[in-house]
């Protein structure tokens, strides 16, 4: 298991060398399809390790459940952003929007922000899944100014101003639950510091009002990275202004990942306070972030700023429903970072492809997508009715536990209110996405073939969608059930 | 300790009152070495190697690498300054005062009695400080300035109340900043080319 863990961590930077020591534009892609495919295929080893043999301890390292819930989302999507980016940044490249020197820089960052999600997923300590938050947010800030035009750089310069206010906010709280577990005297010397397994064994007797003073910050902190409101104004632009591959990246898996740091310090905030305080919180800052992205997903105009919108909504839905926290309601919320991740990066490449073929972002602009490009058509109409919860697809099933465990745990008006705000993103989006996808192509539309990597992306990322709204997996299952036993603190 | 503890403070006191970028980078400089003398010192009086590891470092990335690369850029911005900051020289001063007072009475407060009372004031004043410089500063390099004053104020915190978080986390944090501050003048360059100035307050296309 060691092994395959140094693997993974070894094979995107490996990928990035070979990256600079190559230039055409043929073997960049190659090299970079076939470094992801493998990064992917080990991390989903290390998965399915982990649901049929049980967690993996180490000084440093650790691999339970829920990390592994995350990496399995990691490497879906790792896999298929790099297949995307094969076409996506190919056309970019021919129709001269970038020059050939940025296609490595391209492929370079994008393997160094591969790589830095993977540590902070693996990695044992709070203190060294702060460092690799914040290495994710550097890694990333130069691909949301890849283009490195006046809205590239302006989304940029807000991006890493914004989350690194925010993350040294979380370095403040992890600070202060370091003093708690020095004063409880659980430090027997560098190795058990900030340790998450050490600081859970001990939570009983950490120093209850410190605690709850150092999850404020780590609240604000992290929830700044997860686009939780009202720290989510950094989130539109970059995710707007990114590639489309990296904004599938940034949304799908960086908030899930910047979700799954939360999640750790809640476990142990939790094993100290109680429950109470940590759902309260939540609760407000989830119902606070679908009720704040509502308005920006029904008044606006460009299309990947919408996507952005609807992930505010979604990590709200995420909090709420840790919030909730019963164990069903964690069931849900873990399944929806799983099934928002594959929905939204697909959303994100259809959404590339889209405003590739159309020159265009502007939604308005953009008609006739089925009689145009009948398959795109189809696949970006299925993956909006997923987002917004359409049964039988995958996020009607968590949204649909996580509202149910709602009301099954005597908060009736919650989830009537957020079913409510549900219904008014429905509308909202399924305006724009008719306008889209039926009617007549405009007259000047030219058709051009879409790559077969980005295809094979799209394809097996809307058929994921599709499946696992009606089958889940026994070790996907499995997986999920331990997570929620260790969000509950029974792990 | 006090005294460290007052020249840091005097020092987040000139960067509320600077208009020069260059004359912020100087004090940031004096406020790194500060920070690297009270690490030293902890080091030394509680005989930890890694604390003396920690100041050394301090001194070679944040007095020396990254001041390095801001006087780089600050060089070609002789044109800019800090003009019409969102709160004025003496607004900010008053708000820095106001935040060292407030920081002084949460700590009486919440641990009276605690023994490293100056240093853990200083570093929340540091933090709040930087905090203001970030949201009322408008040049970048200011900006940028306020983010190295916040962590030297969250470093000094780590510092005062736990010795220090460990070895391996604080070398993860310190080769963050770094790259930080190279992400930050990147763009910085970037944004110069692209828009003719430094001022973020241009920064305003992305709106709904």
């Amino acid at each position: 298991m060691l092994e395959l863990i140094l693997l993974a961590l070894a094979l995107p930077l490996v990928t990035g060398a070979a990256t600079m020591a190559v230039r055409p534009p043929v073997a960049l892609k190659s090299v970079n399809i076939f470094g992801s495919l493998l990064t992917g295929a080990v991390l989903l080893w290390i998965v399915g390790k982990v649901a049929f043999g049980g967690k993996f301890v180490s000084d440093w390292l650790y691999v339970d459940a829920l990390s592994a819930l995350l990496l399995l989302v990691v490497a879906l999507l790792s896999m298929s952003a790099t297949l995307f980016s094969a076409s996506y940044m190919e056309r970019e490249l021919n129709e001269g929007r970038i020059k050939l020197g940025a296609l490595q820089r391209y492929y370079l960052l994008l393997q160094l922000f591969i790589f830095t999600m993977i540590c902070v997923l693996v990695v044992e300590n709070l203190g060294l899944m702060w460092v690799g938050v914040e290495a994710t947010t550097l890694a990333s800030t130069l691909l949301v100014a890849f283009y490195f035009n006046r809205s590239a750089l302006e989304a940029a310069w807000k991006y890493v101003m914004v989350c690194n206010v925010g993350i040294l906010f979380a370095l403040l709280g992890t600070i202060l639950l370091y003093y708690t577990q020095v004063s409880a005297g659980g430090t027997g010397g560098e190795a058990t510091a900030l340790s998450w397994t050490a600081l859970r064994a001990i939570s009983g007797h950490l120093d209850p009002m410190m605690v709850k003073l150092a999850f404020v910050f780590i609240l604000i902190g992290y929830g700044t990275k997860i686009g939780l409101a009202p720290m989510h104004t950094w989130l539109p632009d970059a995710h707007s202004q990114a590639p489309s591959p990296i904004s599938a990246l940034l949304s799908g898996a960086l908030l899930s990942c910047a979700m799954y740091v939360l999640i750790r310090n809640l476990i142990v905030v939790q094993g100290a306070l109680g429950a109470g305080f940590t759902h309260y919180a939540l609760l407000i800052f989830g119902l606070f972030s679908v009720i704040v992205a509502i308005p920006f997903v029904l008044i606006q105009h460009d299309i990947k700023r919408l996507l952005a919108y609807s992930s505010v909504e979604h990590m709200g839905i995420v909090a709420f429903g840790l919030g909730i926290g019963t164990p069903l309601a964690l069931y849900g919320a873990l399944y929806h970072i799983l099934n928002h991740a594959v929905a939204k990066s697909a959303l994100f490449y259809l959404a590339g492809t889209i405003s590739q073929q159309y020159g265009t972002k502007q939604m308005m602009r953009i008609r006739g997508l089925f009689a145009a490009m009948p398959g795109i058509g189809a696949m970006f109409l299925i993956a909006v009715l997923a987002i917004l919860g359409t049964p039988p697809l995958n996020i009607f099933m968590s949204k649909f536990i996580i509202i149910m465990a709602a009301f099954q745990s005597g908060m009736p008006l919650l989830g009537g209110a957020l079913l409510l705000l549900l219904a008014g993103v429905f509308a909202g989006m399924m305006y724009y996405c008719t306008r889209m996808v039926f009617g007549v192509a405009p007259a000047h539309f030219v058709r051009t073939a879409v790559g077969i990597p980005a295809m094979t992306a799209i394809a097996l990322s809307v058929s994921w969608i599709i499946i696992t709204g009606l089958y889940l997996p026994f070790w996907l299952r499995q997986i999920l059930e331990q997570a929620s036993l260790i969000v509950a603190g029974r792990g | 300790m006090q005294f460290l503890a007052i020249l840091l403070l005097l020092s987040a006191f000139l960067l509320t009152r600077t208009t020069r970028l260059k004359s912020a980078v100087h004090i940031l400089v004096a406020q790194s070495v500060m920070v690297a003398v009270a690490c030293a010192s902890g080091g030394l009086e509680t005989e930890t190697t890694h604390m003396l590891v920690a100041a050394f470092l301090t001194v070679v990335i944040k007095a020396g690498l990254i001041p390095y690369a801001l006087f780089r850029i600050v060089a070609l911005l002789e044109h800019e300054r800090e003009v019409n900051p969102i709160l004025g020289p003496n607004a900010s001063s008053m708000a820095a005062a106001a935040a060292i007072v407030l920081t002084y009475a949460t700590i009486d407060r919440t641990l009276p009695g605690v023994l490293s009372r100056d240093a853990i004031a200083t570093s929340l004043a540091l933090v709040f400080i930087g905090l203001l410089l970030i949201i009322t500063r408008r040049q970048a390099i200011m900006q940028i300035v306020g983010l190295i004053t916040m962590e030297n104020g969250l470093y000094l915190l780590g510092l005062s109340t736990t010795r220090g978080l460990p070895l391996i986390i604080e070398l993860g944090i310190f080769f963050d900043v770094l790259v930080a501050v190279s992400v930050l003048v990147i763009l910085t360059y970037r944004i110069k080319s692209s828009f003719r100035s430094t001022d973020t307050s241009i920064l305003k296309e992305l709106k709904g």
